[in-house]
C-alpha cells in the first residue's frame, strides 16, 4: 500500500505547477551563484609568493585586539551596528552607556580613553596623508589595540559580554562573531597545511560541494516551503478530503507516503545540479593527478542539505495539515531569511543555524574542527523532523475523526 | 456605494483579516528587527526595500482568495456586479492600507531623526513595493493559486539578494546602492501585472464558462 500511495504521491508532484516553478527557480538561483568556479585556481603553494590568502585567525591575542579595535572606531563614531535578525540597526549610546564602554575600554587595555583616541588619530592621520584610498581600507583592517599585560582571554570574555548587554542583540562583540572575523594574512606554510588538508582529507571535491551546500542551502530554506503547503492542501483544494479520509489506509501511510514523496522530488533536482556542478571540478583534480571523491556530489549533500528540506518540509506539512491554511508560507519564509540574515559569519559557526553557512572553497582543517558540531545541528534538524511529521499524522487522524478541520483556525484560509 | 462597502467588509472578514493580523505584527514589532533611528539617505532605503518590502507582498498577493474555490467564483460572476470592479475594489482596500502602512514607516524614521530626501525615497519605495506585490498579484491571478503568487513574489525577492545583475532595471534594492532613477520602471511594470492579471484572469474566467457551456454575462 505505502509503495503504490508513495509513486501516487510522486505522480501528484510532478502534475504540480509549484513543482516546477521550484526547479526553474531552484536552477538559476544556484547556477548564477555558483557560476564563480573557484577550484580553478586551485594549485599547490609555492614558495616566495606574494599572497597567499587570508585565514580567520585562532589566536586569542590577535582576536582581542582586533576586537578592540572595532569597538574603538565604534565608540570614536559614537555608533554601534547591530544585525538583531539580519537587518541593519544602528544603535547609539547614551552619554552614561557610552562612559561606560569606555570604561570597558580602559580596563581591557590598561590606558585612558583620551590616550587611546589620540593614538587613533595619530594612525589614521598618517596613514590619510600618505596612502592611496585602497591602503586607507587594508590600514582600517590591520588596525589593532594592544591589550593590558596579563588581560585574559575569559576577562575579555566577560567586557565584551558586557558591551553587548549595552548595544543589544546581534553587534559584532558577540563571542561567535569576534571569534570567527578577524583575518589574518597566511604564511607560505599555513597555505601548504590548508592546500594538503584539501587534497587528502577534502579530495579536492568534497571541499567544492560545501560551497555547493552553502548556496542551494539558502535557496532550500525556502523554496520547499511552498511545495509542501500546496501538497498538504491538495485534497482540500480538490475537495476530495472526505473521500481519503474514509479510506481505509492509516494516517501514517497517508501523510508519511506523501511527505515522503516530496522529499524525494524535492531531493532528485538537488543531486542533479550537485553532480553537474561537480563533474568539471572532478576532471580538473583528475588531470593534476590529484585523487577526487567522485560520490561527493551524494555525500556532502545528504548530510548539508537532506535534513534542512526535511525540516522545511514536515514542519510545513505539520502547520498546514494543524491551520488548513498558508500560515506556513509567513512563519517558514521568515525563519529562512532570518537564519540567512542572521547569519553571524559566512563560514562555520553553525549552533542551530537552518542555513548552514560555507561561502568558501576548502579551508578543510577550519572544517574537520567544526565537523562535530555540523553533525549535531543536521541531527537536531532531523529529529526534528520526525516529530513534525508524527504530529501531523496525530492532527490528521484526529480531522479524519471530526470529519474536517482541525479547530477554527481559518477554514476559509487555504 | 453601501453594496462597495458591504463587500470590502465581507472580503476583509472572510479572508483578508489574517493578512491584515500579520500586517500588524509586522508594524508593531518591526522595531525589534530594524532601526529608525539616526538613518542616513541609504541605511533609509535599506530598511524600506529589505524590510518593509514584504508589505507589497503581504497585501497584494491573496486578493484573489476567494475565488480559489471554484464554486464561489461561478457563483460571483453569475452575479450582476462585473468581477473587474470586485477585484479593483480590493485593490483599492490593499492600496489604502499599504499607503497607510508606508507613510507610518516614513513617519517612524523622521521621528527618529534619520535624514533623507522624503519625496525621492517615498516615490522609490511605492514604486517597488507596487512593483512586488504586483508579480504575486499577477502570479496568483493567472494561476488562481495564492501559494504560486506567495512563491514568485519571494522568490523575486531572493533572487536579488544575488542574482539582481540579471534583471536590469527591474532589480529590486537599487536605491540603497545610491541609484534612484529606476522608479518608472517599477512603476510601469507594476502597471502592467496589475492590469494584465485582471485581464487574462477574466479571460480564463469566460474560458471555462464557455466551456463548462455556459454564456458570458
Amino acid at each position: 500500500m505505502f509503495g503504490t500511495l508513495f509513486l501516487k504521491e510522486c505522480r501528484q508532484v510532478l502534475k504540480s505547477l509549484v513543482y516546477y516553478i521550484f526547479l526553474v527557480a531552484f536552477v538559476f538561483s544556484v547556477n548564477s551563484q555558483m557560476s564563480g568556479e573557484s577550484w580553478k585556481s586551485l594549485k599547490e603553494p609555492q614558495p616566495g609568493e606574494v599572497y597567499y590568502g587570508r585565514t580567520i585567525t585562532r589566536d586569542e591575542t590577535l582576536i582581542m585586539e582586533g576586537t578592540l579595535a572595532n569597538l574603538m572606531q565604534d565608540v570614536y563614531r559614537g555608533s554601534f551596528a547591530t544585525y538583531p535578525l539580519g537587518f541593519y540597526k544602528k544603535v547609539a549610546l547614551t552619554e552614561a552607556e557610552r562612559k561606560k564602554v569606555e570604561e570597558i575600554l580602559e580596563r581591557c587595555t590598561g590606558k585612558s580613553y583620551e590616550m587611546l583616541e589620540s593614538e587613533r588619530n595619530r594612525y589614521f592621520e598618517i596613514i590619510e596623508q600618505q596612502s592611496t584610498l585602497e591602503e586607507v581600507i587594508a590600514a582600517e583592517t590591520d588596525y589593532k589595540v594592544p591589550v593590558r599585560e596579563g588581560l585574559t582571554y575569559e576577562e575579555f570574555g566577560i567586557a565584551m559580554e558586557e558591551i553587548c548587554n549595552l548595544v543589544g542583540k546581534g553587534s559584532s562583540y558577540e563571542k561567535s562573531k569576534y571569534e570567527n572575523s578577524i583575518y589574518v594574512p597566511m604564511t607560505y606554510e599555513g597555505a601548504k597545511e590548508e592546500f594538503a588538508a584539501l587534497c587528502t582529507k577534502d579530495l579536492i571535491t568534497r571541499g567544492y560541494m560545501r560551497l555547493f551546500c552553502d548556496y542551494a542551502g539558502i535557496f532550500l530554506s525556502i523554496l520547499p516551503i511552498f511545495v509542501g503547503v500546496s501538497g498538504a492542501l491538495r485534497d482540500k483544494r480538490a475537495k476530495v478530503q472526505q473521500v481519503i479520509f474514509s479510506k481505509p489506509a492509516p494516517g501514517m501511510v497517508i501523510i508519511g507516503s506523501r511527505y515522503l514523496a516530496n522529499l524525494f522530488m524535492i531531493s532528485i533536482p538537488v543531486f542533479v545540479m550537485a553532480f553537474l556542478l561537480q563533474h568539471p571540478c572532478y576532471k580538473m583534480a583528475r588531470s593534476m593527478g590529484l585523487q577526487a571523491d567522485f560520490f561527493a556530489f551524494l555525500k556532502v549533500p545528504c548530510l548539508w542539505l537532506l535534513p534542512e528540506i526535511m525540516i522545511v518540509l514536515a514542519l510545513s506539512f505539520f502547520i498546514t495539515e494543524f491551520t488548513d491554511s498558508i500560515l506556513a508560507v509567513f512563519v517558514q519564509t521568515a525563519w529562512g531569511i532570518g537564519s540567512l540574515f542572521g547569519a553571524d559569519v559566512l563560514v562555520g559557526n553553525f549552533g542551530l543555524s537552518l542555513v548552514a553557512r560555507w561561502n568558501t572553497f576548502g579551508q578543510s582543517m577550519l572544517y574537520a574542527s567544526l565537523e562535530k558540531e555540523l553533525l549535531w545541528n543536521r541531527g537536531y534538524y532531523c529529529l526534528l523532523a520526525v516529530v513534525c511529521i508524527l504530529l501531523t499524522v496525530i492532527v490528521y487522524e484526529r480531522k479524519r475523526q471530526k470529519g474536517g478541520a482541525y479547530g477554527k483556525v481559518c477554514k476559509t484560509g487555504c | 456605494m453601501e453594496k462597495y462597502v458591504k463587500l470590502a467588509v465581507s472580503f476583509v472578514k472572510r479572508q483578508y483579516y489574517l493578512h491584515l493580523l500579520l500586517l500588524f505584527l509586522f508594524v508593531v514589532f518591526s522595531g525589534g528587527f530594524v532601526s529608525f533611528k539616526g538613518l542616513e539617505t541609504e541605511q533609509a532605503a535599506k530598511v524600506m526595500e529589505m524590510y518593509v518590502a514584504f508589505t507589497g507582498i503581504l497585501l497584494f498577493t491573496p486578493l484573489f482568495m476567494p475565488e480559489q474555490d471554484k464554486e464561489i467564483w461561478d457563483l460571483e460572476r453569475s452575479r450582476e456586479m462585473p468581477m473587474w470592479k470586485v477585484y479593483f475594489l480590493r485593490f483599492f482596500l490593499a492600496f489604502v492600507v499599504f499607503l497607510f502602512v508606508i507613510t507610518l514607516f516614513f513617519n517612524f524614521m523622521i521621528k527618529g531623526g534619520s535624514e533623507f530626501d522624503l519625496f525621492i525615497l517615498f516615490r522609490g519605495t511605492c514604486c517597488e513595493i507596487l512593483f512586488l506585490g504586483s508579480i504575486g498579484f499577477f502570479a496568483s491571478a493567472v494561476t488562481n493559486q495564492v501559494v504560486i503568487g506567495y512563491m514568485s513574489a519571494v522568490i523575486y525577492y531572493a533572487l536579488n539578494m544575488g542574482g539582481g545583475k540579471y534583471l536590469g532595471k527591474f532589480a529590486l534594492f537599487q536605491m540603497m546602492q545610491g541609484e534612484y532613477g529606476t522608479w518608472m520602471y517599477w512603476l510601469a511594470g507594476s502597471v502592467v501585472l496589475f492590469v494584465s492579471g485582471i485581464i487574462v484572469r477574466e479571460r480564463m474566467a469566460v474560458g471555462s464558462f464557455r466551456a463548462a457551456g455556459f454564456r458570458p454575462l
